[in-house]
């Protein structure tokens, strides 16, 4: 449905691909079965935090304060998941709440105050890490249930279950994005924002959506994250959201809004896991890690830029 | 304009938050002749700061001292201006939990040119201070290397997650664990790399390294607690547990759990509660001019499933 | 023969098969002002980058003073005396005056060698500007911010660049489709003085009356080949628009076929601080009402007020007897009004969504399944617009960016007709669409009053006005002057109200 960002998709499948290839040629231990499990699972409170950010992206937006809800979530989540107290969905649906609530209020403040996105979620990215650390008083809530703990470390024949989330986040994010007339609604305030509300749509709505998907979103990698390391960590997160943006950026979502699809959201997120996954497969030393993560990044973009042209 | 102005007040809020004290004035009593301490922490959202700190504020309420505690939020920068305002505030002595070797030295200067005393607690800096309250980072890796060696029998494969690179307790706890490593030819680093002291970033590393290494590892060190817990994860998702000895440093009480029940074999202790009452002790001493130890050092202390009993609260 | 300074032969150009030139001839004298004709994909943009050696034609020989320009690239050309006027001007709006005009060329005004070239002279850009502009008669500081300029301003400041580079042929790309009518007049001084000067001017414009106003000799390309070239009073309009389009245009605008029914829409005393007041008039079912007036006397700002994009002060609008204050379009829209802006890339369409994705904007609730959108709904209203509305497109998934101009305002039609409007504003609907499509439009408009809708369309083409509107409202400094019937309504009583 979206000439340029398909073509754009192409360019990042090809860079992927390449990557692969050489990531393959280099290493036998790359192509395994269970080294590709391992990837999908490491990548997926990435992707899903990245999911959330691209519908964001899409309408001229930003959030910044994906990493902080990461934390606020997952130890809101944490707090009411030890063994014995409640049943399982109570957590569930506190971090799930908590996050879309989060989000709701970005997207209040956003679109209420005309404050630009990039400042507002500036500041909620710090009020959520003060909230992560008031909840917890600083330390770890640890001493998770073992069906909390199932989320993030189980597996249901012989798949992990954060790839099973991933896949059914993915393809959710995909539908609501290219099947729903909020979907369209967000490529078209972000395309053309007066123009879209001269057509009669509600920008506000369309942007109070965006950001309580992302939240809820974030909710989602924030309990996944707590049950992988079946502790809710105050600090965790940190940085989460420059690796999110760089997923959907790298998958072709455009900063000025208006383009991208979950699909190259999805390759932008593998593509990233892939890289440190194999850097870490190749020994290469972590200073080197850091140059090459991103000299490869900028590479994807170009080639992608290159696969672009008409 | 004045929505954005509220607006702009209220993100300067959310910042600024981030410095503001809490001291535990008990309201109604004379705090006028009662000695006051300050403390500049290297961060608040740090669970064994958060303890150290803890430790001060017990032991200052039961020596009747009045503590005042600010968080540096890992901005050494910052922790030099918190000391300035202690001098302002003219506190009868301050503790500092440095963020920086170096960049954190200029606030020892300020207090000792004000003849306030300084007491740096658990990390060191540069500059020499009043006092020294805290436990050498280099100790507790060859502990923790030396045990490694020992279960090992001095011979076999093994992997080091680092914290994050360049900082003091990084280099030390790499240098200690070394040192160990050389006096052992038969142990080998298969490989090392930096888990930046995260639980999930320790997982994924280790979930790499079983791709890599697979059987041939035969222990883990990991430079602090977060780490081996997230390495005990991948270990244990791998079915590789029992095969692959797991030692950490620091005694979280997650680890300290895991101790017990034998996933994480062994965590060095470094004693929070110790350093935070010594410091205030030495401190309020300073403070008095009475007479006090230069160099105050808690001994770490090997945590294992013999002993670990002692450290469970 | 020696006073062309640009002969251009037999140029041909093929991209991807497709013929885009076609043995094309030009010349130019020198001290001529020769206007290049013919509608959006005639060829002229591939031309002119042949000329700025942006692109290289597949044959012949662009001569200028007898020196075979292809193959030179543009920074070449434009040292040889080749320079453009773009139609969006190029300009960086921090930098003064002064600094735009001899923009990489620092060294060569600095008067300085080696090392020191590197050193801005800015004193010395400075005076040279000013004299220049001087010259040029045109009142505007040497140190001003571009920024603070208007945008006739900037495009003097362009062409004192082409000057100061010495141009001996200047193109100028539709220079007059964002300045006033006075400032149109500067230009075509400064225009007279650069022919006496001899140099050559290529002029590209859609307005006819311009075409007429300064050009000697008219060159016609339609469809990439060469048409014809012309002297200028050999022609007229009409003769112009038969060679562009290739048919005669007896008749440009349509009569209504059906009478005029029932008041739909009622405007009370209409005002609104420092933009409008006392605006009354009311609109009829089958009904053109033309909005007439200059830059500037508060047409558009009336027709956003209506539809919900700003608020009035004073006032009432009325739909069928019942009060209308719309705080947003969609309201607007859900109570029958439909707006086509004047501001087409602004407010119109969404240019990176395709065809499909635009026509059905504002009517997606046509097209709602379950909490999802018929796809099948969808396409197949879109095809029927496309066919209905004569939309030239790749496709129902072409994006709209790719259109021309045209084809972009049908689309922008298409989205407010699928939302079942019984009022449409239409403001400057034929702005920036060449002269077939104008046509299309003209007979669009009335096919849907003759449907029964009610229609206000702001125009600032008298003859459009004049030949489509049912009534005809003059507004002047944000004042109705005259509600004019079909019958009494002339350009000339037109334009005494609209300065009134």
């Amino acid at each position: 449905m979206n000439r340029s960002s398909k073509s754009g998709q192409y360019g990042i499948f090809f860079a992927f691909a390449l990557i692969c290839l050489v990531l393959a040629l280099s290493t036998p231990k790359f192509f395994t079965i269970s080294n590709l499990l391992i990837i999908g699972n490491q990548v997926s409170i990435n992707a899903l935090l990245a999911f959330g950010v691209t519908f964001v992206i899409i309408t001229g937006g930003i959030d910044l304060s994906l990493g902080s809800m990461v934390a606020v979530t997952g130890v809101a989540a944490a707090t009411f998941a030890h063994p014995d107290t409640y049943p399982l969905v109570v957590p569930l649906l506190v971090g799930l709440g908590a996050g879309s609530a989060m989000g709701a209020f970005n997207g209040l403040v956003i679109t209420k105050s005309k404050v630009p996105p990039f400042i507002v979620t500036l500041g909620t990215m710090t009020i959520g890490r003060g909230l992560a650390l008031i909840l917890s008083k600083g330390r770890p809530v640890s001493n998770l249930s073992d069906s909390f703990n199932f989320i993030g470390g189980g597996n249901i024949a012989g798949i992990p279950f954060p790839i099973i989330i991933l896949f059914v986040a993915f393809a959710v994010c995909s539908i609501l994005l290219n099947k729903t007339i909020l979907g369209r609604y967000m490529y078209a305030v972000g395309g053309n924002e007066p123009a879209a509300r001269a057509s009669g749509i509600r920008v506000s709505r369309v942007k109070m959506w965006v950001y309580t998907i992302c939240g809820l979103l974030s909710a989602l990698g924030g309990i996944l994250l707590t049950s992988r390391i079946t502790t809710g960590q105050p600090n965790a997160g940190a940085g989460f959201e420059l690796d999110a943006i760089a997923a959907a950026i790298i998958g072709g979502t455009s900063t000025s809004g208006g383009t991208g699809t979950m699909t190259g959201t999805l390759i932008g997120a593998l593509l990233i896991g892939v890289i440190s996954n194999s850097l870490d497969l190749l020994n290469v030393t972590s200073y080197y890690q850091q140059v090459v993560m991103g000299v490869i990044i900028i590479g994807a973009v170009v080639l992608d830029g290159v696969g672009k042209k008409d | 304009m004045k929505r954005n102005a509220i607006f702009s007040a209220f993100i300067a809020m959310a910042f600024f938050t981030g410095c503001n004290q809490s001291s535990n004035k008990e309201s109604g009593s004379d705090a006028g002749d009662k000695l006051v301490i300050g403390a500049t922490m290297l961060s608040m959202q740090n669970e064994f700061i958060v303890n150290v700190s803890d430790a001060m504020e017990a032991k200052a309420k039961d020596m009747g001292v009045e503590l005042i505690t600010v968080d540096a939020e890992r901005s050494a920068l910052k922790q030099v201006e918190q000391v300035e305002s202690f001098i302002g505030q003219g506190v009868d002595a301050i503790i500092m939990n440095p963020c920086e070797v170096e960049a954190s030295s200029p606030a020892i200067k300020l207090a000792m040119d004000a003849k306030i005393p300084i007491i740096n607690v658990n990390s060191e800096t540069s500059a020499k201070p009043t006092a020294f309250v805290g436990s050498d980072d280099t100790e507790s890796a060859r502990i923790a290397m030396k045990y490694i060696a020992e279960k090992l029998g001095g011979k076999g494969n093994v992997l080091m997650m680092h914290g994050f690179m360049g900082q003091a307790a990084q280099i030390r706890r790499d240098n200690g664990a070394k040192e160990i490593l050389k006096a052992n030819p038969g142990l080998k680093l298969l490989a090392e790399q930096t888990g930046e002291w995260d639980r999930a970033k320790g997982m994924s590393l280790t979930e790499n390294w079983i791709q890599s290494y697979g059987d041939k590892i035969n222990a883990i060190f990991a430079q602090n607690d977060e780490m081996g817990m997230g390495a005990v994860k991948a270990l244990e998702a791998a079915g590789l547990k029992g095969k692959v000895l797991v030692v950490s440093v620091d005694a979280i009480p997650d680890a300290l759990q895991a101790v017990k029940k034998g996933t994480l074999d062994a965590t060095v202790f470094q004693n929070a509660k110790e350093q935070g009452g010594k410091a205030i002790e030495t401190a309020v001493k300073a403070a008095k001019k009475e007479a006090f130890e230069k160099e105050v050092l808690i001994p770490f202390q090997l945590v294992d499933k013999g002993n670990v009993e002692k450290f469970l609260k | 023969m020696s006073d062309y300074i640009l002969r251009v032969k037999e140029i041909s150009k093929s991209f991807s098969g497709v013929k885009a030139l076609d043995n094309i001839h030009f010349d130019l004298k020198k001290g001529e002002v020769h206007a290049l004709m013919g509608e959006n994909g005639a060829g002229k943009s591939t031309f002119m980058k042949i000329l700025i050696g942006l692109v290289t034609p597949d044959a012949g020989e662009v001569l200028l003073e007898g020196e075979n320009l292809i193959g030179s690239n543009v920074n070449e050309t434009l040292k040889k005396g080749i320079s453009m006027i773009h139609q969006e001007i190029l300009i960086i709006p921090e930098l003064t005056v002064a600094q735009n005009i001899f923009l990489g060329r620092e060294r060569e005004v600095s008067g300085k060698s080696g090392i020191l070239s590197g050193w801005l002279n800015d004193s010395e850009i400075n005076q040279r500007a000013a004299a220049l502009l001087d010259r040029m008669g045109v009142n505007i500081a040497p140190k001003a911010k571009m920024r603070s300029l208007s945008v006739a301003q900037m495009q003097m400041v362009e062409i004192a660049k082409a000057v100061s580079n010495n141009a001996k042929v200047i193109i100028m790309d539709e220079p007059t489709s964002a300045i006033s009518d006075k400032e149109v007049g500067t230009l075509f001084q400064i225009i007279r003085d650069l022919k006496a000067q001899g140099v050559g001017i290529i002029y590209i414009s859609h307005k006819m009356d311009e075409i007429f106003r300064i050009s000697d000799t008219i060159t016609v390309l339609r469809d990439g080949k060469y048409i014809g070239t012309k002297s200028a009073v050999e022609l007229d309009q009409n003769a112009l628009i038969a060679m562009m389009v290739g048919r005669e245009i007896g008749q440009m605008f349509p009569a209504a076929t059906q009478p005029v029914g029932e008041e739909v829409i009622s405007v009370q005393n209409l005002g609104k601080a420092g933009k409008f007041s006392n605006i009354s008039f009311n609109v009829r079912s089958g009904e053109i009402l033309g909005l007439a007036g200059l830059m500037g006397a508060g047409r558009t700002e009336i027709a956003r007020a209506i539809f919900g994009l700003d608020q009035w002060d004073e006032g009432e609008v009325t739909i069928k007897q019942s009060p209308l204050r719309a705080r947003t379009p969609r309201e607007a829209i859900n109570r029958g009004i439909g707006y086509v802006s004047e501001d087409r890339k602004g407010l119109g369409f969404i240019p990176r969504m395709s065809v499909k994705d635009n026509i059905t904007l504002s009517s997606m609730n046509n097209h709602r399944k379950g909490g999802f959108i018929d796809a099948h709904s969808e396409e197949s209203v879109t095809k029927k617009m496309i066919a209905d509305l004569k939309i030239k497109t790749a496709g129902t998934g072409q994006h709209v960016t790719y259109l021309s101009g045209g084809n972009q305002q049908k689309v922008v039609i298409g989205k407010v007709l699928l939302a079942s409007p019984e009022i449409i504003i239409l403001d400057e609907p034929t702005r920036g669409v060449d002269v077939g499509a104008k046509f299309e439009i003209y007979k669009l408009i009335r096919s849907l009053a003759d449907r029964g809708m009610a229609i206000i369309m702001i125009s600032s083409e008298l003859p459009e006005i004049l030949g489509l509107s049912d009534r005809i409202l003059v507004l002047s400094k944000g004042k109705q002057t005259a509600l004019l019937s079909k019958e009494e309504a002339t350009q000339e009583l037109i334009m005494r109200y609209a300065v009134a």
